[in-house]
């Protein structure tokens, strides 16, 4: 199976430990969001995988093997680290082409993804004349020229327009539909939300949580619902009596805290009580995160509501 | 046959950088052009004098065609030291050892080859000026010099390359080696004899020489800068292989 296994891994760079004895998998099939604050080890870890940095203890391997024994390993793996990591004097397309050629992919799959990522028309510019949005579409499509089973990103959607992150975001979900295994990381997690499947959340270099993100979300969040009636009083004694507390909230609408709409809806038709609006309030991803996460950033701001990562 | 895609993709990465493209034409511009300009100028004069070394004064425009090959073996790596660039390669060709090897082997081939010319073209070029004095390819030590002058070329390229890999830094070894062998060489002179003889540029040089002088003959003498050379490649080597790219 083309799964990323990382096991016990540790990195230490001098006195710090930037990955402290990681174990998770990365399967096949889903998009596994790869979530942290600045320096909890995201990138590091991926450095790890494909034998860029040599791990202090512990191992990293895709589909059973380190990365650096493959003899083409960008048709095993692909990865997008660093937008910048392009020489800036050559074009895009001879960028492509001197990755192709060390793993014998075709030029013409070069045009192929090329045209892929929407740079077709920019294919014969020199890269340091490009935005960084579309470097990150050239990492991507370095990534892709091997179509390998196995794509790590690592923050893809930064510096992209709109248009783009839709693009990412649908590149990776089709991705992971035909089958293959995805790892993305990223610091945007109303965008991770929409994505992930799965999630794997590190800080400080160790594991918090690797969980799907239903489950995540879930487990972190209390229920609320938000409503509207033209019946304030009499809903909140019926409430009361089932141990629930009304409470004003923004723009004239109602929130019930620790309840499910269902709950609410049933109690206020046996009472017949009007209700105009009723909804689940969606649990968000950032403030799960942020609550799991909450002393885990090595650069974090004094006042956690203002916190955010960029 | 991966070492044959590691070498493609090297010549891949040399031919698609201007810079890189044109420090190589440049070992052949700037050797034949000083030659000529040399030999028409002064060259006639000057092999009148007792003590005149015809040889060397074909092939002494050597000395400004190395800091042209010495550029061409520094910007061949440093590129992958801009921007992080060396992971993308890494990554794409993990074996270090493959890859290092290529690379060196993409500085010195293409540096030995435009060396070559740049020798017999340069020597017959300067010869067209010498008149009465020109020399042909059958003189003593000319064949020798043509195909010295162009080794030792791609050993001060190797050797740049070498100390790039190292230092991981252009920067600092072309502040480093061009102040060597324009100054260096140019404050020792002619003096042939103790440690001076030993250094790089003055040992590899001897292969140009009519009639070396001093412990080292004109072979030994560019044997002493393949050590040199050998020495910084291996020490890149070391270097590459053991850090975290």
């Amino acid at each position: 199976m083309n799964s990323i296994d990382v096991q016990e891994l540790t990195k230490v760079y001098g006195t710090t430990r930037a990955v402290d004895r990681l174990t998770f998998s990365v399967r096949p099939g889903r998009v596994t969001g790869f979530l942290g604050p600045n320096g909890a080890g995201k990138s590091t870890t991926m450095r790890l995988v494909l034998g860029l940095d040599r791990p202090t203890s512990g191992s990293a391997t895709v589909a059973g093997r380190r990365y650096a024994d493959a003899e083409e390993p960008l048709r095993r793996v692909g990865a997008l680290l660093d937008a910048h990591a392009a020489h800036g004097a050559r074009t895009a397309r001879d960028h492509l082409r001197v990755l192709a050629a060390s793993n014998r992919i075709s030029v013409r799959r070069v045009d192929q993804v090329l045209e892929e990522s929407g740079l077709a028309a920019v294919a014969g510019r020199r890269v340091r004349t490009f935005s960084l949005g579309m470097r990150q579409r050239l990492g991507v499509a370095a990534a892709l020229l091997g179509d390998p089973p196995v794509v790590m990103l690592d923050e893809p959607s930064n510096g992209l327009d709109p248009e783009g992150i839709i693009w990412i975001r649908e590149l990776m979900t089709r991705l992971a539909r035909e089958g293959r295994t995805v790892l993305v990381s990223s610091h945007l997690m109303n965008e991770t939300a929409t994505f992930a499947d799965h999630l794997v959340v590190l800080g400080r270099g160790r594991l918090l949580a690797d969980a799907p993100l239903r489950e995540f979300l879930d487990a972190r969040s209390r229920p609320r619902v938000r409503l509207r009636t033209t019946a304030p009083d009499r809903l909140r004694s019926a409430l009361a009596r089932s141990g629930f507390a009304l409470e004003p909230g923004d723009d004239g609408r109602w929130t019930v805290d620790g309840a499910k709409a269902e709950a609410i809806g049933t109690t206020a038709a046996r009472e017949g009580i009007p209700i105009l609006e009723l909804s689940d309030e969606q649990p968000s991803l950032e403030q799960a995160y942020l609550d799991l996460t909450a002393g885990e950033a090595p650069f974090a701001s004094t006042s956690p509501t203002t916190r955010q990562e960029v | 046959m991966p070492t044959a895609a590691a070498l493609r993709s090297e010549w891949l990465k040399i031919m698609s950088m201007r810079s890189v493209v044109g420090s190589l034409a440049a070992v052949f511009v700037v050797t034949l052009c000083i030659t000529v300009l040399v030999s028409a100028a002064v060259g006639r004069s000057e092999a009148r004098h007792a003590g005149f070394d015809p040889v060397f004064g074909a092939f002494h425009a050597v000395n400004f065609g190395q800091i042209a090959a010495i550029a061409f073996g520094t910007l061949v790596v440093s590129a992958e030291y801009a921007n992080g660039a060396l992971r993308t390669s890494l990554a794409a060709v993990p074996d270090r050892s493959r890859f290092y090897a290529a690379k060196m082997a993409l500085v010195a081939g293409p540096v030995l080859a435009v060396g070559l010319v740049t020798g017999f073209v340069s020597f017959l070029a300067g010869q067209a000026f010498m008149g009465e004095y020109a020399m042909g390819l059958g003189h003593p030590g000319v064949l020798r010099a043509c195909v010295g002058s162009a080794v030792y070329l791609a050993l001060m390229a190797l050797l740049a390359a070498g100390l790039t890999t190292l230092f991981r830094s252009g920067v600092a070894v072309l502040s480093l080696l061009i102040p060597f062998v324009l100054i260096v060489s140019f404050v020792l002179g002619d003096v042939a004899e103790g440690i001076a003889a030993y250094l790089p540029d003055r040992a590899g040089q001897l292969v140009i020489r009519a009639r070396p002088t001093g412990s080292l003959g004109p072979w030994t003498g560019l044997a002493v800068t393949a050590g040199w050379a050998a020495t910084a490649v291996l020490a890149g080597r070391w270097a590459l292989l053991r850090r975290d790219a």
